[in-house]
C-alpha cells in the first residue's frame, strides 16, 4: 500500500515538477567536451551545476544539454576521473540556448584515448587492468575477411593463427596462451556491448574419408570497415566483470558511429588478386616414369609397372592453383544534430580462392542511431546489423585420410594421368567408386555451398536520474541462421557407392542479451573520484541443428535441391541446445589525487550448464595502479609518464556443453537394430552425469609499467602474468565396470599453469604535421611459458593425432605434466642406415623402480625398430617469443604503412612430409614429394612419425605494406578528399619449415596445435582500392 | 518545501528503478530442461519404449565384430595383417596384435584391448538401465523381455571373462569403483543368469527375427560349458591350469539345442552366410543387418582387394588368411572355396581383376615379408559375400554368432570327452557331409585322434566366425603355437591384460599374471 501511495505521489509530483513555470525566464545550456591534446570528444563526463542537483553526462560524441533552467548565471563544473576538473560561468537570459565548450587537460601525460572497458569506459590512464587497444583505422589495411585480422601483430599477448589459407578461413586466437586443454579457448567477442556467440553458424561438410576442414570463421558475418575501436580485456583485473566467460581474454568492438554535424557520405572500395604464395612440388609425370624406370632397373618394382603409366605429365598443384579476385565496396554515410545522430554502412565483399571453386561472400548492411530526449536525460540507443555471408567450400580434409578428398588426392594422384579426357570429361582412373578421385574433378564435382543470415542487434536506453547517477537498459541479440548444403555425384569415384549422396543442414544459432546498469559516480571534494557501476545481465542461448541425407540417386540434376529424389533417405538428425547465464556484477573505480587508483570487480555468475550442486560462482577481481611520475621525488626521473600496475583475480570459462550434468537419454542413430524387417531406434543413456560440474578457473595475477618519455613521444608498457587454471574441464576415463554407459566422464580436474611477459612500445618518431611529415612505429612482443600442472588419474593423454594412410592410432603430441601443451612425443630420428637406406631411430634401455616409474634412461643403440621406451620429447610447438612490428608515415598527400610478424622458437609437426615425402606411395601407384627424391629410404618402407617430421617453424612475415596517397578532386561541385591506395599481404616469409607456411591449424585432437597436413595454401595478395568522401 | 521536494525525488528515484530492476523478476531459474533428451525417469514407460532400449542392447552386439573379432581371429592361427607399404602399419598394431605381443601400454593394449572392455561393459549398462525399469514398470511380455536382457547381458560378461578372466559383475546402475570377481565366479553368474532366463525365452520371436531365444540361450550355454576348464581354471604367470570339466552339461545342453526341432543343418554351408540369410533354418543367434538403413556388415572389405568387386569398387586389401591355415583345408573341402586364392576375377561381372599397376591381381598363399607385403600377396576370407544390393558399403549379410554347426560340434566334443567317441565321430561326419562330393568321413577313432580332428573340424567349420582364439586356448595351442608371422609366447597371454586405463581409475582391479 505504502508503495503504491509512494508511487502515486512520484507521479502527480512528477507532473507538478515538469509543468514549466514561467516560460520566458527559462533558457538551457549546451556544450561539449573534449581532451585537450588529441581534441576528440570525451564521454561520461559529469556536468554538473554548483549548488544544484541539476546535471547531465557528455555522450558518446562529447555533447551534453542542460534544459529549463532558470535564467541567469551559472557555474558549471565538469570533471572525470583522470583530468583537472574545470569550471565555467555561463550566464544566459530566457528563451536562449547558450553554448559552452570545455577542453579538458589530462592530470599528467597522455597515454591514450578513453578505452572501453565492458559496461563502461575509461581514461586509459586510469586503467588498472591490463587492456591493449587497438586503433581499427590503422590495422584495417589489406584483405580482411572479418574482425579477427585486425589483432594480427598489434596487441602483446594476443596471439591470432589463420587455420589456412582458405578464404574467410577461422582463426584460432589465444590471449594469454590457451588455458584450456577441453574447453574452449576463444577469447568472448562483445559487440556494442553484447557478447556474441562464437560458435561455428553452418554444420560441417562430410568429410571424404577423413574429417572434414574446420568451417569457416564466424566473425566473417561482421564488416570490419564498420568498426571503430577494438579494446582486448587480458588480465583478471579487466576481465573479471566478465566473470565465467573472462578466463580467455574479452575482445570489446566498438562500431563506428555517426557525430552531430554536417552529414557525410564515404565510399571505399577495393580490388585484389591472389596467389598461392608457396607450392610443395610433388614429382612430375615424367619424373614419376623415371622414378619408377630406376626402381625397375634396381629390381624394387615389376617391370609392368612402367607400361600401365600414363603419357600425360600434369602438376596437379598448378591445375588446381587459380589467380584469386577478391573485391569490397564500402559505403557509408553518418550524420546527426546535438539531439540525434546516425550512421549507415552497407558492405559487400566477395573473395575467390586461390584454389580452384571455393569462395565466400558477404552482403552487410548496418545501422547505428542515438537519440536523446527529455532535456538530454534519456538517451536510446540502436546498433543494427544485418548480413548474408554465402560460402563455396572445397571438399577437403583436415585429418584421417586414406582416399581424401582435393588435397590427399593433389598429393597422391598419378601425374602421368590426365586432367581431361580426350572427350572432355575428367579423367578417372576407372569407373564407380575409385580409392584415388581426380582432384580437379572433386573440387569441380562436388557441390559444397553454405550460407548464414545473421543479425545482430541491440538498443540502449539510459537516463539520468541525478547529474550523477543514471540507469540504462540494454537489450541485444544475435541471431544466425546457417544452411549447408551438400552432394557428393555418382558421376564422381567420391559419389559412385552411394549412387550420389545429397545432405541439407540448418543450423539456427540464437542469444538474447538483457543488461540493466546503475552508474553512479558522486563528487566527493577534489581529491577523490569515484564511480561505480553495479548491474544485472541475463543472457539466454538456443542453438538447434537438424541434418537430412539421402543416397541412391538416378541422376545428378537434382544436385542437393531434390532429398526426395534419392532412392535411400538416411535417418535425419536434429538437436537442440539452451541454456541461460544469470548474473550480478559491480565494479567500483576510485581515484585519489588523480595518481592513486584502485578497481574492484565483482561477478555473481549463475549458469545452467554447471551442475546442480553448483549452479553459482564468485569472480573477485582488485586492481590497482599508482602514476609514480606524478609524485614529487619522481621529478628528476627521465619519464614523462610511470605507471605501476597490480591486479589479482579469479575468470572463469563455462566451457561446459549444456546438460552434461544430466543423467539424460538420447536416440542414437549407431543404436539402432532390426527387428524383422523393422529399425527401431535405441534410446541409449549417452553421457555419465557429473552433478559437481563447473566452471573452468583461473587465478592471474598482473604487474605492469607503464611508461612514457620524452612527452609521451615513447611510450609503452611492461607487463608480467601468471595465470593458473584450476579444474579444468577434462573429459577422463572412469571405471567401467557395467553400470556407466561411456567409459568416461567430463570432470574438473587438472590444473595448467601460463606464465608470460609482453611489451610494448609506440614511437611517434617524427611528428611535424606542419611540415608535412609524420612517422610512428610500433612494436609488440610476447613470451608465454605453458606447464600442465595436473591431469587427475592419468599420466598423460595422447593427442595430436597423425593423419594419412597406415597412421591410425599414431599420436604426435602427448599432454604430460610438467611440460606445455603442445608437446612433440615420439622417436628420435638418428639418421640412415648406411647399407639399407633405411631410418633409424635412438632406441634406449630405461630403467623402472618396483612402481613401474622410470628411473634412468640410457642410449643403447639406434636401429630402424621402436618400442614405446623410445619415445621420447621431441619438440614443442609454442613459440619462444612472438614479435609484431609496425610503422605509419605519412608526407604531404602520402601515406605508408608495414607489419612485419615473427614468431621464434616453435616446431611445426609436418604431417604433410611425413606421409607423402614417403617412396611408398609409389607401390601403390601414388605420387609423393619431389623432396623424398634425395631421400635413401627404398620403396618398401612405410611412413614412420619421428622427430624428423618436427620441423623449426620459427618464421618472420611482411605480413602488410600499404601506400596511399590523398588528394582533393572536384566533384559534384566541390573539391572532395580521396585517398588511392595499393597494397600487399603476406609479400615475405622467412622460415626454415619446408611445408607450405608454418603458421597452420588442424583440429587433430585435444588441445591440439602446431600440426600441418595438407593445409589450404596461403595466398599472396595485391590490392588496389579508393576512397572518397563527399 | 524543500524537505518535501527532496522526498518525493527518492521516491521517483525508487519508481523509475524499479522499472529495470522489475525485469529481473524470475530470470535466475538455472533448470535445465533439455528439449532433444530425455531422462531415465520418464521413460521406459510402455512397450515401444522398452524395446528401443532393448534395441540399444543389441546395437551394442555389433562390436561382436569389431575390436573383438580381431583378437579372435588376427592374434590366432587364422588371420594376420601384413604391412603392405604405409597401408596397414597402423603404428604396428595388427603386427603386434598377430605376435601375441600387447602390453598394458602398447598401441594394442591401449586400443583393441581397452576397446573390448569397454564396448562390452557398455552393453552391460544399457541392459542394466532397461532391466531396472522394468522392476516398476508392467508392460506384456515382460518376462520374455526380462530373460532376453538377461541373456545378453550374460552374453557380454561370457565375453569380458573369456577375453580378461575375473572381472566386476554389475546388475544395477550405480556408477561406482567395482571389485573383480574370480573368473569362477563370473562364469557361475553367467551360468545362473542362462539358465534362469532360458524358460522364459520364447522358441522364436515370429515377426522380429533377430531376437534371442531359448535356443541361442543354450547354445550360449553349451559354448560355456566346453570351456569350462578353462573358465574355471587359474591362470598364473606360467600359464593355465585347467579346472572342472562340464562335458556332460555341455552334452545336455547341446542336446536341448539339437532336439529342439527348430533348426535344421542347411545342405550347403554358404546359405548361412549370404547377404540374405534371414532364411537360414541353421542360424541360432545373428547380428541383424539392413544397409539400406546404413546398419550392415561390412567385414569383408578387410579383406578385399581395392580391385575385386569391380574395377574400382572394393575392399581395403588388410587381412588375409595365415598360409598353413590355408593349406590345413582339403582341397576337396568346399569351404575352401570360402577364401579366395590364385588369380582373381571380379566378383560383379567376372572381369580380370587387375591391381593398382594394371597387372592381373594374384592372392598367393605365402607371404614374404610381413613387413613389406605387396598387394596381392595372401589368400583372403570370404566367407560373407559382397551385397549385390550393398548401400554405401553396407552389405545385408547377418552376422552369425551361433549356428546349429557348432552346437553338433560341441556336442562331438563333448561325446569324444566321455568316451562315447564313435558317436562323435558320426556326428562329424554328419556335419562334414555337405561339405565333400564324394563325401570324406574322417578316418581316425582313437579319442585323442578324434579329439584333434574335432579342433580341426573346428578350423574348417567355423573359420573367420570369431571363434579362434577360444578354441585355440581350449586346445592348448594358443600361445605355445607357432605359424606364420607368430612364435611361441607366454602362457599368461591366455588372458588379454586388464586395461591400463582401467587399473589407473579403478585401484579396487588387479593387473593379470604376468603383464
Amino acid at each position: 500500500m505504502k508503495v503504491i501511495r509512494g508511487l502515486m505521489a512520484a507521479a502527480v509530483c512528477g507532473l507538478f515538477m515538469a509543468n514549466p513555470l514561467q516560460a520566458q525566464g527559462r533558457g538551457s545550456i549546451t556544450g561539449r567536451v573534449v581532451d585537450s591534446t588529441s581534441q576528440l570528444p570525451m564521454q561520461s563526463v559529469t556536468v554538473t551545476i554548483e549548488g544544484t542537483q541539476r546535471g547531465a553526462i557528455t555522450r558518446v560524441d562529447g555533447t551534453f544539454t542542460l534544459a529549463d533552467l532558470p535564467a541567469g548565471a551559472v557555474r558549471l563544473r565538469v570533471t572525470r576521473i583522470g583530468y583537472t576538473p574545470q569550471i565555467k560561468e555561463v550566464s544566459f537570459t530566457g528563451g536562449q540556448v547558450a553554448t559552452v565548450r570545455f577542453s579538458m587537460q589530462a592530470v599528467a601525460a597522455n597515454l591514450g584515448a578513453v578505452v572501453v572497458t565492458g559496461y563502461g569506459s575509461q581514461r586509459k590512464e586510469a586503467v588498472t587492468g591490463s587492456v591493449a587497444t587497438i586503433s581499427a583505422d590503422e590495422a584495417n589495411v589489406g584483405v580482411l575477411a572479418n574482425p579477427t585480422g585486425l589483432l594480427q601483430g598489434r596487441a602483446p599477448g594476443v596471439n591470432v593463427t589463420l587455420n589456412s589459407g582458405e578464404p574467410g578461413a577461422g582463426a584460432q586466437i589465444r590471449i594469454r596462451g590457451g588455458t584450456s586443454i577441453s574447453g574452449g579457448n576463444d577469447p568472448l567477442y562483445v559487440i556494442d556491448g553484447v557478447p556474441l556467440q562464437n560458435n561455428e553458424s553452418e554444420a560441417r561438410g562430410i568429410g571424404i574419408g577423413g574429417s572434414a576442414s574446420i568451417g569457416r570463421n564466424p566473425l566473417n558475418a561482421i564488416n570490419p570497415n564498420d568498426i571503430a575501436s577494438i579494446t582486448v580485456l587480458k588480465d583478471a583485473g579487466a576481465t573479471a566483470i566478465y566473470g565465467s566467460r573472462g578466463a580467455n581474454g574479452v575482445v570489446l568492438i566498438e562500431t563506428k558511429k555517426g557525430r552531430p554535424g554536417a552529414a557525410t557520405m564515404e565510399y571505399e572500395t577495393y580490388v585484389a588478386a591472389s596467389q598461392r604464395s608457396n607450392e610443395l612440388g610433388f614429382l612430375t609425370g615424367s619424373e614419376y616414369r623415371s622414378f619408377i624406370s630406376r626402381e625397375i632397373a634396381k629390381g624394387t618394382l615389376p617391370a609392368s609397372r612402367l607400361a600401365s603409366q600414363g603419357t600425360a605429365n600434369t602438376n596437379w598443384e598448378k591445375e588446381l592453383a587459380q589467380t584469386g579476385i577478391q573485391q569490397s565496396h564500402n559505403l557509408a554515410f553518418a550524420g546527426g544534430n546535438q539531439s540525434t545522430t546516425f550512421r549507415a554502412s552497407l558492405n559487400f565483399a566477395d573473395q575467390q580462392g586461390v584454389v580452384i571453386s571455393n569462395g565466400f561472400s558477404r552482403l552487410q548492411a548496418r545501422l547505428n542511431g542515438s537519440h536523446e530526449a527529455l532535456n538530454g536525460k534519456l538517451r536510446v540507443g540502436l546498433n543494427l546489423s544485418s548480413s548474408r555471408v554465402e560460402n563455396d567450400y572445397l571438399p577437403f580434409e583436415n585429418t584421417g585420410g586414406f582416399e581424401g578428398g582435393v588435397f590427399v588426392n593433389q598429393a597422391v594422384y598419378n601425374p602421368t594421368r590426365p586432367v581431361l579426357r580426350a572427350d572432355g570429361s575428367f579423367f578417372e582412373e576407372g569407373t564407380g567408386r575409385q580409392g584415388v578421385r581426380n582432384p580437379v574433378a572433386l573440387a569441380n564435382q562436388v557441390l559444397d555451398d553454405g550460407g548464414t543470415n545473421r543479425t545482430l542487434a541491440n538498443v540502449t536506453s539510459s537516463y539520468q536520474l541525478l547529474p550523477s547517477l543514471s540507469v540504462q537498459l540494454n537489450v541485444g541479440t544475435d541471431r544466425s541462421n546457417g544452411q549447408r548444403n551438400i552432394y557428393i555425384p555418382r558421376i564422381s569415384p567420391a559419389g559412385a557407392e552411394f549412387g550420389g549422396l545429397a545432405q541439407q543442414a540448418q543450423r539456427g544459432l540464437s542469444n538474447n542479451n538483457l543488461q540493466s546498469l546503475l552508474t553512479w559516480s558522486p563528487t566527493v571534494g577534489n581529491q577523490i573520484d569515484f564511480d561505480i557501476v553495479g548491474g544485472y545481465e541475463y543472457t539466454d542461448f538456443d542453438n538447434t541443428d537438424f541434418a537430412a541425407q539421402a543416397q541412391s540417386f538416378t541422376t545428378d540434376a537434382f544436385g542437393y535441391s531434390r532429398l526426395d529424389a534419392g532412392a535411400a533417405p538416411q535417418p535425419p538428425s536434429s538437436f537442440r541446445e539452451e541454456s541461460r547465464l544469470v548474473s550480478f556484477f559491480s565494479r567500483t573505480n576510485l581515484a585519489y589525487k588523480n595518481r592513486y587508483f584502485l578497481t574492484g570487480v565483482l561477478r555473481r555468475d549463475g549458469s545452467s550448464r554447471f551442475g546442480t550442486e553448483n549452479k553459482w560462482a564468485v569472480f573477485p577481481a582488485v586492481s590497482g595502479a599508482w602514476l609514480i611520475s606524478d609524485e614529487s621525488f619522481a621529478k628528476g626521473l627521465p619519464f614523462s609518464q610511470l605507471k605501476l600496475r597490480i591486479g589479482y583475480g579469479l575468470q572463469g570459462n563455462q566451457a561446459v556443453p549444456p546438460y552434461r550434468s544430466l543423467a539424460s537419454l538420447a536416440a542414437d542413430g549407431g543404436a539402432r537394430y532390426v527387428f524383422g524387417g523393422t529399425t527401431v531406434t535405441g534410446i541409449v543413456p549417452n553421457v555419465n552425469p557429473n552433478p559437481n560440474l563447473k566452471w573452468e578457473q583461473s587465478a592471474q595475477a598482473n604487474i605492469a609499467f607503464d611508461y612514457g618519455f620524452k612527452d609521451g613521444k615513447y611510450s609503452g608498457s611492461l607487463e608480467y602474468y601468471s595465470k593458473e587454471t584450476t579444474d579444468l574441464l577434462l573429459t577422463v576415463p572412469i571405471s567401467q565396470t557395467g553400470s556407466s554407459f561411456v567409459g568416461d566422464q567430463l570432470q574438473n580436474i587438472g590444473s595448467v599453469t601460463n606464465k608470460g611477459f609482453e611489451a610494448s612500445l609506440d614511437a611517434r618518431i617524427y611528428d611535424r604535421p606542419n611540415r608535412g611529415l609524420t612517422l610512428t612505429s610500433g612494436l609488440v612482443f610476447s613470451m608465454e611459458r605453458n606447464t600442465v600442472g595436473s591431469l587427475g588419474p592419468s599420466q598423460f593423454i595422447n593427442t595430436g593425432g597423425v593423419s594419412g594412410q597406415g597412421q591410425s592410432g599414431v599420436n604426435a603430441q602427448r599432454i604430460i605434466p610438467g611440460q606445455p601443451i603442445g608437446t612433440f612425443y615420439g622417436a628420435e630420428f638418428a639418421g640412415f642406415n648406411a647399407t639399407t637406406g633405411a631410418q633409424e631411430f635412438n632406441n634406449y634401455t630405461v630403467v623402472r623402480n618396483a612402481a613401474g616409474v622410470e628411473t634412468s634412461r640410457s642410449l643403447r643403440g639406434r636401429s630402424s625398430t621402436t618400442n614405446s621406451d623410445d619415445f621420447v620429447i621431441i619438440g614443442n610447438a609454442n613459440p619462444n617469443f612472438s614479435l609484431g612490428i609496425r610503422s605509419n608515415a605519412t608526407w604531404h598527400g602520402f601515406d605508408a604503412s608495414w607489419l612485419w610478424r615473427a614468431e621464434q622458437g616453435r616446431d611445426v609437426f609436418n604431417n604433410t612430409g611425413l606421409v607423402y615425402g614417403a617412396k611408398s606411395n609409389v607401390t601403390q601407384d601414388r605420387n609423393f614429394l619431389r623432396s623424398a627424391l634425395d631421400d635413401p629410404t627404398s620403396v618398401t618402407e612405410p611412413a614412420l612419425f619421428s622427430s624428423r617430421w618436427i620441423e623449426d617453424g620459427s618464421f618472420v612475415r611482411l605480413q602488410n605494406v600499404t601506400i596511399g596517397y590523398s588528394f582533393k578532386v572536384p566533384f559534384a561541385g566541390g573539391n572532395k578528399p580521396l585517398r588511392i591506395f595499393a597494397s600487399g599481404d603476406n609479400l615475405l616469409l622467412f622460415t626454415p619449415y619446408s611445408g607450405y607456411d608454418p603458421e597452420v591449424f588442424i583440429d587433430n585432437g585435444l588441445a591440439s596445435r602446431g600440426t600441418d597436413y595438407i593445409a589450404y595454401p596461403r595466398a599472396r595478395t595485391f590490392t588496389t582500392g579508393l576512397r572518397i568522401q563527399f | 518545501m524543500s524537505l518535501y521536494h527532496n522526498s518525493t525525488r527518492l521516491v521517483r528515484f525508487g519508481a523509475l528503478l524499479a522499472v529495470p530492476m522489475g525485469l529481473l523478476v524470475g530470470c535466475t531459474d538455472l533448470k535445465e530442461n533439455p528439449a532433444s533428451l530425455i531422462t531415465k525417469d520418464n521413460f521406459y514407460k510402455n512397450t515401444d519404449e522398452v524395446l528401443a532400449g532393448v534395441a540399444a542392447v543389441y546395437a551394442n552386439l555389433r562390436n561382436q565384430f569389431e575390436d573383438y573379432y580381431a583378437v579372435q581371429q588376427v592374434s590366432s592361427e587364422e588371420m594376420v595383417v601384413p604391412t603392405r607399404g604405409s597401408d596397414w602399419f597402423d603404428n604396428g598394431a595388427w603386427l603386434e596384435l598377430h605376435r601375441q605381443g600387447w602390453t598394458p601400454t602398447s598401441v594394442v593394449g591401449l586400443r583393441e584391448v581397452n576397446g573390448i572392455w569397454n564396448q562390452q561393459y557398455a552393453g552391460v549398462a544399457r541392459a542394466n538401465i532397461v532391466l531396472e525399469a522394468l522392476e516398476t514398470v508392467t508392460i506384456p511380455n515382460k518376462a520374455a523381455v526380462v530373460a532376453e536382457l538377461r541373456t545378453l547381458r550374460a552374453m557380454f560378461y561370457l565375453n569380458l571373462m573369456d577375453m580378461y578372466g575375473g572381472v566386476p559383475i554389475a546388475t544395477d546402475t550405480k556408477v561406482e569403483q567395482r571389485e573383480a570377481k574370480t573368473r569362477a565366479q563370473v562364469f557361475a553368474f553367467i551360468e545362473t543368469e542362462l539358465t534362469a532366463a532360458r524358460a522364459d525365452l520364447p522358441v522364436s520371436w515370429p515377426s522380429q527375427y533377430g531376437r534371442v531365444t531359448r535356443g541361442a540361450a543354450n547354445a550360449m550355454l553349451a559354448s560355456l560349458y566346453i570351456n569350462a576348464q578353462v573358465y574355471t581354471g587359474t591362470v598364473s604367470a606360467t600359464g593355465l591350469t585347467r579346472g572342472a570339466v562340464r562335458w556332460a552339461d555341455a552334452l545336455a545342453t547341446a542336446d536341448l539345442v539339437l532336439n529342439s526341432g527348430t533348426y535344421t543343418l542347411e545342405p550347403n554351408i554358404k546359405t548361412n552366410f549370404l547377404p540374405v540369410n534371414q532364411g537360414s533354418r541353421e542360424n541360432i543367434f545373428v547380428v541383424r543387418s539392413k544397409p539400406e538403413d546404413g546398419l550392415g556388415f561390412r567385414r569383408q572389405y578387410q579383406s578385399l582387394h581395392y580391385n575385386s568387386i569391380s574395377p574400382g569398387d572394393g575392399g581395403w586389401n588388410g587381412w588375409a588368411v595365415v598360409a598353413e591355415t590355408y593349406r590345413k583345408f582339403d582341397a576337396t573341402d568346399a569351404r575352401r572355396t570360402q577364401i579366395l586364392a590364385g588369380n582373381q576375377l571380379a566378383i560383379f561381372g567376372g572381369a580380370q581383376v587387375r591391381d593398382r599397376q594394371g597387372n592381373p591381381l594374384d592372392f598367393t598363399v605365402d607371404i614374404a615379408n610381413i613387413t613389406a607385403a605387396t598387394e596381392g600377396e595372401g589368400p583372403r576370407n570370404y566367407k560373407y559375400p559382397i551385397d549385390p544390393a550393398k548401400v554405401g558399403g553396407w552389405n545385408g549379410n547377418d552376422y552369425v554368432i551361433y549356428r546349429l554347426g557348432e552346437v553338433m560340434l560341441i556336442k562331438a566334443e563333448a561325446l569324444n570327452e566321455l568316451g562315447r567317441t564313435p558317436e562323435a565321430v558320426t556326428l562329424i561326419d554328419q556335419l562334414r557331409a555337405r561339405n565333400f562330393t564324394p563325401a570324406r568321413p574322417i578316418t581316425v577313432s582313437s579319442q585323442t585322434d578324434v579329439r584333434a580332428a574335432i579342433f580341426s573340424e573346428r578350423l574348417f567349420e567355423l573359420f573367420a566366425e570369431g571363434k579362434r582364439r577360444t578354441d585355440q586356448i581350449r586346445e592348448g595351442t594358443y600361445t605355445s603355437g607357432t605359424w606364420f608371422g607368430k612364435t611361441a609366447t607366454q602362457g599368461y597371454r591366455i588372458l588379454l591384460n586388464i586395461p591400463q586405463p582401467q587399473l589407473d581409475v579403478n585401484p579396487l582391479l588387479r593387473q593379470n599374471p604376468g603383464y
